[in-house]
């Protein structure tokens, strides 16, 4: 049985991804303890709230090591869910600059309202473009529709950016660089391409 | 851009699931009922989002809510939006822990605002959605009412919009006590009294009878989403009929292939 770390620090709705999983016929375990992490297959970093504030709760506890030591030590794959893919870049704007996990260079900026009928927070299932062929997107089409809420959203260089989508402007709605998977959008709240992503996420391993 | 969305409203009383018309509940059934009767998860199949609000009138617990709500989103995968009472942190956190991933506020817009900004603060603006409840008054204005729509807020609908955006909602939610239950159509006249732009999504509920009203509420360009709390005109075979027939009369809603879940059950690693 693959082991499978919801890594919870207090600021995730670890609820509906954990059933996301438990749909998928797997046994996630939600822990913040280094062992449980450096154990594990794969691991999931969610996310609701300020990035400000998460980064403070992820230090505080020093799962920021640990998740360094997982990602570049260890090569465990590791998911970002909405706030949880924000944290991965350098660096945060949101209640006042901060530093983020860095396992991506790239900063979180909020949208810009560049026309009124642009509505911030964006909520809702956006049409997303797959514009990188990974494995995380087997079988789901190349334009594919998830579901987004956020106002903030990531900037980085565009080799790590897998798929994008657009609220007025284009933004970052997925990213990959080595072990490290980002979406912007909530898998485990977008039907059943969500759990189609989940699923494929579940399984980069078996193909080495 | 997004697409609009199809959200469904569950209203629970006392562990009941409940049918409101004008704010006068008729409870319907429990959850063995709602399991038995209706597949919910099928359900969810064919709407964008879910809202379940707890409407309890008498010694509401937000504990055995939550226990309610954990069990309805039992295999679940669109976002929840859950409320009903909301007073502090710790009641979000609750709600949030079992499951839901946007907490409703009402009563406390007019009673202390600023906890509404705290919430929004710990939270991020995206998780708060602001319910308003109004009805048109003798003087010609949508009057706003709260605590289940018993007491008047003193304020229009448009102010009370305005005051939600500003303590940190954001998401806004608009319900006309006189269309509640009545399956008439959303009283959609009352956005030509919001003459200012909304940065926020828009989500209208109350009157909606037949899938024509949520056309007419999705068309409507002010709107983000369009909510029925109608049991039992939607549920059923209702819902998915509705969404079929909004598509085809133009509105572009998301897709996803719901055959999908089967399979990905079948897949599932033993």
């Amino acid at each position: 049985m693959k082991s499978i770390v919801i890594v919870n620090y207090g600021m995730g709705n670890i609820y509906s991804l954990s059933s996301a999983i438990r749909f998928l016929g797997y046994e996630p375990i939600l822990s913040s303890e280094e062992r449980d992490i450096l154990e594990a297959d794969y691991l999931f970093l969610p996310g609701v709230g300020s990035f400000y504030n998460a980064m403070k709760k992820i230090v505080s506890i020093g799962l920021d090591q640990i998740l360094k030591i997982a990602v570049y030590d260890k090569k465990i794959p590791l998911l970002g869910i909405c706030l949880g893919m924000q944290l991965l870049a350098q660096r945060g704007t949101e209640d006042g600059e901060s530093e983020g996990l860095g396992f991506i260079e790239g900063s979180v900026e909020r949208f810009q309202q560049i026309d009124k009928k642009i509505k911030i927070p964006h909520i809702g299932f956006s049409p997303t473009t797959i514009t990188k062929d990974d494995k995380i997107f087997e079988g789901i089409d190349k334009k594919a529709d998830f579901y987004y809420n956020h106002s903030y959203r990531v900037i980085c260089p565009e080799e790590y950016v897998i798929a994008t989508a657009i609220n007025g402007e284009p933004f970052v709605a997925a990213i990959k660089k080595d072990n490290v998977y980002g979406t912007q959008f909530h898998p485990e709240l977008s039907q059943s391409n969500g759990l189609r992503l989940i699923k494929n996420f579940l399984k980069l391993k078996d193909a080495v | 851009m997004p697409y609009k969305r199809l959200i469904f409203i569950l209203l629970h009383d006392s562990g009941k699931f409940v049918l409101s018309r004008n704010f006068r509940l008729q409870r319907v059934g429990d959850l063995n009922w709602l399991i038995k009767n209706y597949n919910f998860s099928t359900i969810s199949y064919s709407i964008d989002e879910l809202i379940v609000l707890d409407v309890t009138r008498q010694n509401r617990s937000i504990q055995s809510f939550s226990n309610i709500l954990k069990a309805v989103i039992d295999n679940v995968f669109v976002p929840v939006c859950a409320g009903g009472g909301i007073e502090s942190i710790d009641d979000a956190r609750v709600l949030l822990n079992s499951g839901a991933d946007k907490i409703v506020v009402n009563s406390l817009l007019y009673t202390d605002d600023k906890k509404i900004m705290e919430l929004s603060k710990n939270f991020g603006r995206q998780c708060i959605v602001a319910s308003i409840d109004f009805k048109l008054n003798d003087n010609g204005v949508y009057e706003v009412f709260y605590k289940n729509g018993q007491l008047s807020a003193g304020i229009s609908l448009s102010e009370a919009i305005k005051k939600a955006i500003n303590s940190g909602a954001g998401e806004i939610l608009i319900n006309s006590m006189d269309r509640d239950g009545t399956g008439y159509g959303y009283a959609l006249e009352v956005l030509d009294g919001i003459d200012f732009e909304m940065e926020v999504p828009l989500i209208i509920s109350g009157g909606a009878g037949k899938a024509e009203h949520l056309i007419e509420g999705l068309k409507n360009e002010m709107i983000d989403a369009v909510a029925t709390a109608n049991l039992l005109n939607f549920i059923g075979n209702g819902l998915p009929l509705a969404r079929k027939k909004i598509i085809e009369s133009g509105v572009e809603l998301a897709h996803w292939n719901s055959d999908e879940f089967e399979k990905l059950k079948q897949l599932r690693e033993k």
